[in-house]
């Protein structure tokens, strides 16, 4: 029998009454890269957090080296060996490097400070991976790639024999990728236990001796990662049952509403993110683009809606140029955008119902009455659009961030399908809401389609396109990868979700 | 509407019960002090209304001289916090429009009545110029406004002291202060040589319109900008011009309650003029939960609480600084109202899931 670096056994923890982990066995192999796959809110992080001592499992034992150990915290965690990098890094940005490894420690010269010699142990560990950190360089100065770096090298000074890495290539640009990767194996070499979380497909092909994949909290099995194919993977990740429910297809054509051509924007940390990409959409049809997060959705829903400015590209509404104009025309030309993200975009948090239904609707003449907002008018918007849309409330002077998800969804789905799109842009309009809400929402998109307005509906839930598209759409590293018609196989998409162009496909 | 009316009970409630509570502290405070807490607050209400309250009109004129400029200033605050944006410089604000209006003044030779309005006008611009700086320094540079507006308000007193140390300085003596302004532009007295000035008129119009600007398109715009610049924008707001915006009329407000100070009451200018309105004001639009009617009735409590405490601390052996202690009390009953009502509603919210 092996010996395992980490053994949990029947991890189980819920939150408000959901099953984040339902009974996890996972099994990390010392010396060896051990990928944790799975799809956005399959329960990996929340499965190592609970590792790394941040969360407590409901249920379930966890073994380090053979031993049972309680993890009650991350100190704790760290003494046992364990060290984690965040997605989100921990560093205090005004401080050195060496500062920020220091930060927590108790120094070895009593009152004073150990910098040099700490320094001289960075500089040497950091030499030895070849990652050129210079431990006295402030984290402000350093790119989003060598931060990570640090991190790893703080982790590893703190003496982690396990690493656990949160979707660590997703902040990085492929050549940064490709040297992170050779740091890690060299890690290997040295007989250091790697989880790395991820869903990205190539990631466990190139670097990673075994995986486990999750899907809805659940433990769908561990491989070994030599031979095992893409295809294969994307069963285990995506594959439930895929219901073959199609709403009728569009039964007019109104022609193309909305054109996209060659467009190019970069992410918030100024990396490209949407590389020439284009596609038409026309009036009375729903386009679904797929692909994994963080390939350029986002940007392109928002520069959709004015709210990033592309960096080069066109877009068309109605044949006209649209480019890099303001939120604000965009909501007067009846472009309706459902946010990913509700509470910090889509809703005033701290703002009552009655007016989040008409946060686009400000000075108004609708809502107005001698000069001033009239609360009266804007009671009957909210009334009207309570009973439509089946919100659950209770009468509308409570603050946004009373409702449930779902019924938040709802008024913001009210809101903006109120406005009476011809464009209507929904980013993963159904994340995180039950099923009875998810498919009132999706409903609602087709009802909108069916009133003549081009829909494009970003989301990452494989099923969730199949059922409401007309035409699949495929995103992959800012580019439009291929478009499908609707009942396409959905490995087939999921080969152009990973990158293959539709023109490969076709050879093969 | 209903429940909306029992909210605002509750709110009310609790602010009183915060109140009670500041000043039973603050008894505690009298108490180790040595003095008998009864005899301070007993010092500060006859200080503050007088002995006969029906009698001593005098007390009442005062203490609506003293709520002209806390009121002012922090209406002019709460446009400012409203966005989140913390103005805290409001002092800076007014001593800049009590230095361009008195300028004007004194140096312009037109006819008083455009002399006034010009003042009038200057004032308000020179607040709005000042208050707008640190809008155009958080929107151009992403600059902290809590330190701009607070180190504006230095560099204010400091052109304060410059002008009249210098260029200002008051030619018929050696005091540090400017010349008094033309006589015939002094704001009137009211009532026969009380200091009730006609400022109060301007007083209670910006009151009014205060009720009423939080239900103008611009007031939606402005508090929606304060629940985050991410929904602000996608809401079709144009966060930038609405925080510079917001800050100018923040800062030409506190610029106006310079001039209504300066032409009813100072008539010249000297070191300190501000006195501590900035941070009176502060607490008073906080402890009005930025509310017009809160602010208004915050206002006369901090006017009798100041007023009362200076006759306190001459008919007892009470020190005036037990009022600084009820201030930094209530800033932090407020602060711990705030705390609780998040906590609660998280957990409402954790419930209801």
């Amino acid at each position: 029998m092996d010996n395992y670096a980490v053994e949990m056994l029947g991890i189980t923890k819920i939150f408000n009454g959901v099953k984040a982990n339902d009974a996890i066995d996972f099994r990390l192999r010392p010396g060896s890269i051990h990928g944790l796959l799975g799809e956005n809110g399959a329960g990996k992080t929340t499965l190592m957090n609970i590792l790394y001592g941040l969360y407590r499992q409901e249920e379930g034992i966890i073994k380090i080296n053979g031993k049972q150990e309680n993890i009650d915290s991350p100190t704790k965690a760290i003494s046992l060996g364990i060290g984690m990098v965040h997605q989100h890094f921990m560093l205090a940005r005004p401080l050195t490097v060496v500062e920020n490894v220091m930060l927590g420690h108790k120094s070895r010269r009593g009152i004073l400070l150990d910098t040099k010699e700490t320094a001289e142990e960075l500089k040497d560990l950091s030499d030895h991976y070849h990652m050129g950190i210079d431990p006295y360089t402030k984290i402000y100065q350093l790119s989003v790639g060598e931060q990570q770096r640090v991190e790893i090298l703080t982790a590893i000074y703190m003496g982690a024999e396990i690493l656990i890495l949160d979707e660590p290539t997703a902040v990085l640009t492929p050549q940064e990728t490709e040297e992170f990767f050779h740091t890690l194996r060299e890690m290997r070499k040295d007989g250091k236990s790697i989880v790395l979380i991820t869903h990205k497909l190539e990631e466990i092909a190139a670097l990673v001796d075994e995986v486990t994949v999750l899907r809805d909290g659940k433990m769908i099995g561990t491989r070994r990662a030599e031979g095992i194919t893409k295809e294969e993977l994307t069963r285990m990740m995506v594959g439930r049952d895929v219901m073959f429910n199609f709403p009728p297809l569009a039964e007019m054509n109104l022609g193309v509403k909305l054109s996209i051509r060659d467009l190019t924007a970069v992410n918030d940390r100024g990396v490209p993110s949407l590389n020439g990409f284009s596609l038409d959409i026309h009036g009375g049809e729903i386009v679904g683009l797929a692909g994994v997060d963080g390939n350029g959705q986002n940007e392109l829903c928002e520069v959709l809606t004015g709210l990033r400015k592309e960096t080069g590209g066109s877009i068309f509404l109605d044949g006209e140029d649209v480019s890099g104009k303001t939120p604000r025309f965009y909501i007067d030309k009846k472009v309706s955008y459902i946010p990913e993200d509700r509470h910090t975009t889509g809703l005033a948090m701290n703002w009552n119902l009655k007016k989040n239904m008409i946060l686009k609707a400000i000075g108004s003449k609708r809502f107005m009455k001698g000069g001033l907002m009239n609360e009266k008018l804007i009671t009957q918007n909210w009334d009207t659009a309570r009973d439509e849309y089946q919100i659950k409330a209770i009468d509308g002077d409570e603050k946004a961030r009373a409702l449930s998800g779902g019924n938040q969804q709802k008024l913001i789905l009210a809101r903006e399908l109120n406005a009476d799109p011809d464009v209507l842009i929904a980013n993963q309009p159904t994340r995180g809401l039950d099923i009875g809400a998810s498919e009132y929402v999706r409903q609602k998109l087709i009802e909108s389609r069916n009133g003549g307005a081009a829909v494009l509906v970003v989301s990452a839930d494989l099923e969730e396109i199949m059922q409401v598209s007309d035409r699949i759409a495929v995103i992959y590293g800012g580019r439009l990868m291929g478009i499908l018609p609707r009942g396409a196989d959905v490995y087939e998409i999921g080969s152009l979700m990973m990158g293959k162009r539709q023109e490969e496909l076709a050879h093969e | 509407m209903n429940k909306k009316f029992r909210d605002s009970l509750i709110n009310l409630g609790e602010t009183l019960a915060m109140l009670v509570l500041a000043l039973l502290v603050g008894a505690l405070m009298v108490k180790i002090s040595g003095n008998d807490p009864l005899e301070a607050y007993s010092a500060m209400l006859t200080g503050a209304f007088g002995k006969n309250p029906l009698k001593s009109q005098m007390k009442i004129y005062e203490l609506l001289v003293k709520v002209i400029p806390l009121m002012m200033v922090a209406f002019a605050m709460s446009i400012a916090f409203k966005a989140q944006l913390w103005n805290i410089g409001a002092g800076g604000q007014f001593v800049m429009g009590s230095i361009a209006s008195t300028a004007v003044a004194l140096y312009v030779p037109v006819p008083i009545p455009f002399r006034i309005a010009l003042s009038l006008a200057a004032a308000i611009a020179a607040g709005a110029f000042w208050g707008w700086l640190a809008g155009w320094l958080k929107v151009r540079f992403n600059a902290n406004e809590v330190i701009t507006t607070l180190m504006l308000s230095y560099i204010a007193n400091c052109i304060l002291l410059w002008l009249i140390n210098g260029p200002m300085q008051d030619p018929y003596s050696d005091l540090t202060q400017s010349d008094v302004i033309p006589e015939a532009m002094f704001l009137p007295r009211l009532i026969g040589n009380y200091r009730l000035h006609s400022g109060i008129f301007i007083l209670v119009f910006v009151a009014v319109v205060m009720c009423f600007f939080w239900k103008t398109p611009l007031g939606y715009q402005i508090e929606l900008v304060g629940q985050g610049r991410k929904v602000a924008t996608y809401s079709g707001a144009n966060v930038d011009r609405t925080i510079q915006t917001a800050m100018l009329i923040s800062g030409g407000l506190a610029g106006l309650a310079g001039w209504i100070e300066m032409f009813g009451i100072l008539h010249r200018l000297f070191p300190d003029i501000a006195s501590n309105y900035g941070d009176i004001s502060n607490i008073i639009a906080l402890l009005g939960g930025l509310n017009p009617y809160g602010i208004i009735a915050s206002s006369f409590f901090f006017a009798v609480l100041i007023n009362g405490g200076s006759s306190m601390n001459r008919m007892t052996n009470v020190p005036y600084s037990i009022v600084d202690v009820i201030q930094g009390l209530i800033i932090i009953f407020v602060i711990a109202k705030v705390i609780l009502h998040r906590k609660n509603s998280s957990a409402a919210v954790k419930k209801s899931k």
